[in-house]
């Protein structure tokens, strides 16, 4: 199933399972991410939208399935399918120890970008997200809101092809969400394609071409033409057809 | 220029280390160098019941086990369980650079312990090559059969095609202890390896000296080893250790927090909540501080009943009676420093004032040290008449305070 960087989809996903001692949680899971499309990843809590994401980015072990970031298995060769993600984790880790710029800094240079491109690309993002100034702040005294901005931006520094976001618009102010999703949307102008999970179902309504439904006990639906423009009409998690089964 | 991975780890390593230095604040400092006064004190004052005597094998074991133990057991965490491990799967950090990171990390564990199982010899004028060949065998030992036994592990349960071994297969029940089976073993060869190599190092037919290095050329061996099979487990097994920090429900999970029960009774009620609450943290997020309890206090209460006038004994299980309130303490501080970082809101919210914090987390550092104090006290008390069993009660009561106010000390504002 191994394509060219270039030529492959973003992101892959194929046969999907994943079990805990609780249950089955996904079970099944296939869908692709094309360059360009935002898809919105949707459930209840407990759904499974973190375990799908984490199977993605090589966080969990899958139980069974497939995935390819941008045709790179993430557990076969974490590396070069590393190079192709940009992950903003529900609760994302920082180094409480450094600065902003520090840990920005360290991404980069993580990422083998060229520094002063990296600088450049740094004080544009923080700008953007309203961190202008915070460079010198120490991760560990950053407000809630603020450590996701500094998060988002050390996900987005490298222009990754697959943006995955859990929550990512979670404890952003009004505006900056709003710059978030001109970026994003600037980003999938460019190819990049993005999966997002989020609770605020009208806008992902609004923003999002597809939705991947999960309720549960392996039950997933991919809401998409007539069923997704139904849906975006009245945003529920109930709805939708299992394809599962 | 791009820098090498490991370089750029190795930096930033010392960055996040000179933390304390380059952003003081008294609580890191307090509840680091606080217990760490104290322990050194301890190990100074306790200094003839510490000290394995070098003078025949049986010492060398003794001090290897006491060097080898700790880095094998820590050996699991530091390896597999850094908090950033995902962030830097995900930045594309290549697991041999991880690898080697946390192999550094692993030898400076060891030379830590290192330097504090010197401190008694120092006490006792008797630091010199000697101890100092020998433990130093035994922790190049126990470092570098570590990272290749418990590499070595990881690949096994990595490996999809896997059959269950003999070993795993022995575990019980749980199909998931099952198969994490070869990591439950592999600390072992650590142990042993560092404790027979501190023996041959004394007793052997080179100079401790020669031994050293020879061992020391051993550990790179199984240290590079140790590399390949890390390199080849990480991508899978990476993954599945974080998923192993996954705790079932406890069993005792519908009955409720228990406040307000036995002595806990003469508490104030928030106090009392706060002990409650943090009983049972502890108790779940640090197990291995209550059950390392009940294997030392029998077999300090055997010890005591057969040989207790022994002065040798007195001391041995003196020793082993403070190691475990310094694991508690350890423990006890572990669950301030969970706190840092705003988790704290909960005690704020509640509206509970430093006082009650400070009095629930002594009492519950204070009671987890009874079920050692109080059959050893008491034994003590009946095979020594007049030799102070009080002091147990009392030496509890000073090390969970000191425990506890490091604590509060550790979670900040």
């Amino acid at each position: 199933m191994t394509m060219p960087a270039g030529d492959a989809p973003p992101l892959a996903v194929e046969g999907l399972r994943k079990a805990y001692r609780r249950g089955v949680v996904l079970d099944g899971v296939s869908f692709t991410l094309r360059p360009g499309e935002a898809v919105a990843l949707l459930g209840g809590n407990g759904a499974g939208k973190s375990t799908l994401l984490g199977c993605v980015t090589g966080d969990r072990l899958p139980d069974r399935g497939e995935v390819r970031l941008c045709g790179h298995d993430p557990f076969k060769d974490p590396t070069a399918a590393a190079g192709c993600i940009g992950f903003v984790p529900e609760q994302p880790f920082l180094y409480g120890e450094l600065t902003v710029g520090e840990l920005l800094q360290f991404v980069a240079a993580a990422r083998r970008m060229d520094a002063s491109a990296a600088r450049a690309e740094c004080g544009r993002l923080l700008g953007m997200l309203g961190l202008a100034g915070a460079e010198g702040t120490l991760c560990r005294e950053l407000s809630q809101g603020m450590g996701r901005k500094t998060a988002i931006i050390a996900a987005l520094l490298h222009r990754p092809r697959a943006i995955l976001l859990d929550e990512a618009l979670n404890g952003l102010d009004r505006p900056s969400a709003e710059r978030l999703l001109a970026e994003l949307d600037a980003r999938r102008a460019e190819g990049a394609a993005v999966l997002i999970s989020s609770h605020d179902l009208e806008l992902v309504a609004e923003w999002c071409s597809r939705g991947l439904l999960l309720r549960g006990g392996g039950w997933w639906a991919m809401l998409e033409g007539a069923e997704w423009e139904a849906w975006r009409r009245a945003p529920s998690l109930e709805a939708g057809s299992a394809t599962s089964d | 220029m791009t820098p090498n991975p490991l370089r750029l780890l190795l930096s930033l390593e010392t960055r996040r280390a000179a933390d304390p230095i380059r952003n003081p604040s008294a609580g890191t400092w307090i509840s680091v160098g606080v217990p760490a006064v104290l322990g050194v004190a301890a190990l100074w004052l306790g200094a003839d019941s510490v000290r394995p005597d070098l003078r025949g094998g049986d010492g060398a074991i003794t001090l290897g086990l006491m060097v080898s133990a700790p880095v094998a057991f820590w050996a699991y965490p530091i390896l597999f369980r850094p908090a950033d491990d995902a962030l830097l799967r995900r930045l594309g950090i290549p697991a041999r650079a991880s690898y080697w990171l946390r192999a550094m990390r692993l030898a400076a564990l060891a030379l830590l312990i290192l330097v504090l199982l010197m401190i008694p010899y120092a006490a006792t004028g008797t630091l010199g090559p000697l101890p100092l060949a020998v433990a130093a065998t035994a922790g190049l030992m126990a470092w570098g059969t570590s990272l290749s036994s418990l590499s070595g592990a990881a690949e096994t349960i990595a490996n999809p095609g896997r059959r269950l071994e003999l070993t795993s297969m022995m575990m019980g029940p749980d199909a998931e202890l099952v198969r994490a089976g070869p990591l439950v073993w592999a600390p072992l060869p650590p142990v042993i390896f560092g404790a027979f190599a501190a023996r041959i190092a004394l007793v052997g037919v080179l100079p401790p000296a020669a031994w050293l290095a020879a061992f020391a050329g051993l550990a790179a061996v199984l240290a590079l080893r140790g590399a390949g099979r890390f390199e080849r487990a990480a991508p899978r097994f990476l993954p599945q250790a974080a998923e192993m920090a996954y705790a079932p429900a406890p069993e005792t999970g519908d009955a409720g927090l228990v406040i307000g029960r036995g002595l806990a009774r003469v508490l104030p009620p928030r106090a009392g909540a706060v002990r409650a609450r943090d009983a049972a943290v502890v108790a779940r997020r640090f197990r291995w501080a209550g059950r390392i309890v009940w294997p030392v206090s029998v077999v300090c209460v055997l010890a005591i009943l057969r040989a207790g006038e022994r002065p040798a004994v007195q001391g041995w299980v003196a020793a082993a009676g403070a190691l475990v309130l310094g694991m508690q303490a350890a423990a006890i501080i572990g669950l301030g420093r969970l706190e840092r970082g705003g988790r704290r809101w909960l005690d704020r919210a509640a509206g509970l004032a430093t006082a009650d914090r400070l009095l629930g987390r002594w009492a519950a550092a204070f009671g987890m040290a009874l079920a050692l104090v109080i059959p050893v006290g008491i034994t003590w008390a009946m095979i020594l008449p007049g030799s102070g069993a009080w002091t147990w009660v009392a030496a509890a009561a000073a090390s969970a305070l000191v425990a506890s106010a490091a604590s509060l000390a550790a979670a900040g504002r």
